[in-house]
């Protein structure tokens, strides 16, 4: 097993090589880890029961060499991914998967899943696709479904009281997660996308309470940077699975500043925080059923849906944005052609990029990413 | 943009019928356009739908024209006309392996809007009439509402897009069965109440009623007429299933589709009340598993007769399944909120008492024990995601159980020709047949 380091950047660096080493450990240890998936899924539930939250995911560029004998080519390569760590055995020190119902991959790879790999405890939690006030109400029922299916579990059940401590933590997380993301917006930025990527990895893959202490840690760190001198074009990133730093590094490698982010695995996994004050669940509920993946219906034009994106361009003054999909992601590429509309109308160019993740086509973009570069140089000037 | 991209029709595209009734499936196809075109001279308004959303019988009882925008798509591929369509959304930046069935339907609008407003010129049946309001719905996949959702970048058409809820296969159905109901009935008033405003007009529940029974009378001949296909020889053909479920699926409550299927209930019956089968000689009954057919190249299903073989029976565009409307639920609303969580749960409550058989696989074990079953195709389709993942598992529960049985995955597109030839589909077919035949002689 990896020997990781023990503070900061350097800790957060080898959490994100080493993403299951910690897990595993806790599990060798007699820890129960609950595998899940997506940006969906409140995690404040295991943590409330002293589990550990395990976010899925796959291997950027690893080929999918036995997915293909259960999955069909043309599901979500993301997917068939992490599926295809799944079935190699990768994934074993989970007790479980909680598997949200948030698109047509995943509602259908929960089948799949527990035909084939039979975990102890699964879940497929109805997330749904509207925010009607009915849509609230009827998310609160799954997420109360979904605890009492975990509690069953482990055999203990968590109070109002441990549901609002965890709850707690996750904001306190979520808190620090801001504040480094403050440090990306002077210029040049004190962090960088990779550095940031590390991070969040770290925090999707470890205990809420160690991930705390290393934020605060990596927090005080970046803040004591000096800053450079260097004046480097501003780059958002919008997309959905971004959990491998190689577009992060072929991006900045290329002469940019990735300063602000929309990915799953980025600000939408951690943007909000929850508001307890009427109740845990409800808090709960209103809290994810707030995350802005294109897989949720928010009605309005795009003006309307995407001033959250509108609202990060200028706070963290990008210059341009990278739009990022997953090839076979229908609901990213029914967005992103308005989204596009959308920056273009605020004056930035957008650089469209779609991945197929397994056999990632990422080193094959950087002449792309060196002319979209040069077309921000040039409006710099 | 017509003469650049379109595509004459080559060939006859459709598959041989055996019955009567699917022979009249054309003109009633044809009427519907025509009569959904008409619907502005009517000071009607127009609603873009999809199929089984469960909101026919509240569009019928605010006299509002649906057009299934999905089934257009289909039509257009039947026709071979899809491509233009398909090119303009990808013109529009929509990636080629977006859901056929979207790609048509937004081209065919960003086209429209081009034109400011006018129909695509030789648009296939006259084409779709531009909407008044825009229903999706999240049962299926996600396409169903997204698709509607990114016409807002050619249209200001107000939108309603509903949950229809699927439970999970494993659920506590008795469990969730009433937060389920009370939030499948919130979204329905929901849409009463936009349709409402969008109409002007005020639903009347009482003619509501009579609409969802006269709905279960439909579906319950269509099912009577389904389950003589069980008969040896089988009297009618997936061929024929692929246009008779039109009706059912497109015109639920028009007062000619209860006459349709009570016809096609007789006309079965006939058939094998005197031993007609879809073919003289059957050898071979096959099932088309799930995946929504290849619409631009239908007569390839033709091509297993001449093996003997027959597709008796199907998992795609199936009938709903039977809802005993329970007499104390008087409110409408109810009722259809009930029967969605009663049918959407019943294959996945049958799955779990056979012993966690997913629901998809479930259903195909239930037609290859009813309808004496051979060998499965399936047909995985590029752009349909929804319809095509889960096939190999499918695959895996039924070789649990007919450790034996031939299961075909034929590949091509609902919609897009590039993806199909028909050369390697016929290789495929043949390998296929052969290995059927070896499977009935061994399992005689």
């Amino acid at each position: 097993m990896a020997k990781i380091a023990q503070r900061g950047l350097i800790r957060a660096r080898e959490l994100y090589e080493h993403r299951e080493a910690r897990a595993q450990e806790l599990a060798n240890k007699g820890k129960k880890v609950i595998g899940y998936f997506c940006s969906y899924t409140p995690v404040e539930i295991f943590t409330a029961l002293d589990i550990v939250p395990y976010r899925i995911q796959g291997k950027v560029g690893k080929p999918a060499e036995k997915a293909g004998q259960y999955l069909e080519s043309i599901v979500c390569p993301f997917v068939r991914s992490c599926f295809d760590l799944a079935i190699g055995g990768e994934y074993n020190f989970l007790s479980g998967a909680v598997i949200p119902h948030t698109c047509d991959a995943m509602h259908r790879l929960y089948d799949i899943w527990k035909y084939h790999l039979k975990p102890p405890y699964s879940y497929s939690l109805y997330v749904p696709h509207m925010t009607h006030q009915a849509s609230y109400e009827f998310f609160q029922k799954e997420i109360e479904n979904l605890k009492t299916g975990v509690e069953q579990f482990v055999g203990r059940s968590a109070s109002e009281k441990d549901l609002i401590r965890a709850i707690s933590l996750h904001n306190h997380s979520r808190a620090l997660l801001r504040k480094l993301y403050e440090l990306r917006k002077q210029e040049p930025p004190l962090i960088s996308g990779s550095e940031v990527m590390w991070v969040l990895i770290a925090g999707m893959t470890t205990p809420i309470q160690e991930f705390n202490e290393l934020m605060e840690e990596v927090v005080a760190e970046v803040r004591n940077r000096k800053p450079s001198h260097d004046t480097k074009p501003r780059l958002l990133i919008s997309g959905s699975e971004v959990d491998d730093d190689s577009l992060m590094r072929l991006v900045e490698e290329s002469g940019a500043n990735v300063v602000m982010d929309d990915l799953c695995t980025g600000s939408r996994f951690f943007w909000q925080d929850v508001d307890p004050s009427k109740g845990a669940i409800p808090g709960l509920a209103e809290r994810y059923l707030g995350v802005t993946c294109p897989r949720t219906y928010r009605p309005g034009k795009a003006a309307q849906r995407f001033s959250y994106l509108g609202d990060f361009i200028r706070e963290w003054k990008a210059q341009g944005v990278i739009l990022y999909t997953i090839r076979f992601c229908d609901t990213y590429q029914l967005d992103a052609p308005e989204m596009k509309d959308y920056i273009q109308s605020l004056g930035l160019p957008v650089l469209f990029l779609e991945d197929t993740y397994v056999t990632s086509p990422i080193g094959q973009w950087k002449t792309r990413v060196e002319a979209f570069l040069e077309t921000i140089e040039a409006r710099r000037e | 943009m017509a003469e650049e991209t379109k595509t004459e029709p080559k060939q006859k595209t459709s598959s041989a019928k055996s019955t009567e009734s699917a022979k009249k499936i054309r003109y009633i196809v044809k009427r519907m356009y025509q009569k959904a075109q008409q619907a502005k001279e009517q000071n009607l308004k127009v609603a873009y739908c999809m199929v089984m959303c469960n909101y026919e019988e509240i569009l019928e009882a605010l006299d509002v024209v649906q057009v299934y925008t999905e089934n257009y798509a289909g039509l257009c591929a039947v026709k071979r006309e899809a491509e233009q369509y398909m090119k303009k959304a990808q013109a529009e930046g929509y990636s080629d392996v977006l859901c056929g069935y979207a790609q048509v339907g937004i081209g065919f609008d960003a086209w429209r809007h081009e034109l400011g407003g006018a129909m695509p010129p030789d648009a296939p049946d006259g084409g779709m009439p531009e909407p008044d309001v825009l229903l999706g719905c999240s049962m299926g996949c996600d396409p169903r509402w997204k698709w509607y959702q990114a016409l807002g970048r050619y249209k200001d058409t107000p939108i309603y897009n509903m949950e229809v809820l699927m439970p999970p296969s494993d659920a506590d159905f008795d469990a969730i069965k009433d937060y389920y109901v009370r939030y499948m009935a919130e979204e329905l008033r929901g849409l009463i109440a936009f349709l409402e405003k969008q109409t002007g007009k005020k639903m009347d529940y009482d003619r509501l009623t009579a609409i969802v029974k006269q709905v279960e009378e439909t579906r319950q001949w269509w099912r009577k007429a389904y389950d003589l296909r069980r008969a040896l020889p089988c009297p009618m053909s997936t061929q024929d299933h692929f246009v008779i479920f039109v009706p059912h699926h497109m015109l639920l409550t028009d007062p000619i589709t209860l006459d349709f299927y009570k016809g096609l209930y007789d006309e079965l019956k006939g058939r094998v009340d005197n031993k007609i089968g879809v073919i003289d000689d059957e050898r071979y009954r096959l099932l088309w598993g799930v995946g929504i057919p290849p619409w631009h190249s239908m007569y390839i299903l033709d091509y297993f007769q001449e093996f003997g073989a027959v597709f008796a029976a199907e998992t795609a565009y199936m009938i709903p399944e039977p809802f005993e409307m329970p007499a104390n639920v008087k409110d409408p609303v109810e009722l259809i909120a009930l029967r969605a969580f009663e049918r959407n749960s019943a294959m996945q409550r049958r799955g779990k008492e056979a012993g966690s058989i997913p629901p998809l696989a479930q259903a195909h074990l239930e037609r290859i024990r009813d309808f004496s079953i051979d060998g499965v195709v399936m047909h995985i389709t590029r752009s349909c995601r929804a319809a095509t993942m889960g096939q190999i598992l499918t695959r895996q529960v039924i070789r649990d159980h007919y450790p034996r049985m031939p299961v075909m995955f034929m590949e091509s597109d609902i919609v897009d020709l590039e993806t199909y030839s028909e050369a390697e589909s016929k290789n495929q077919i043949d390998t296929f047949m052969e290995m059927v035949g070896t499977y009935k002689k061994s399992s005689r």
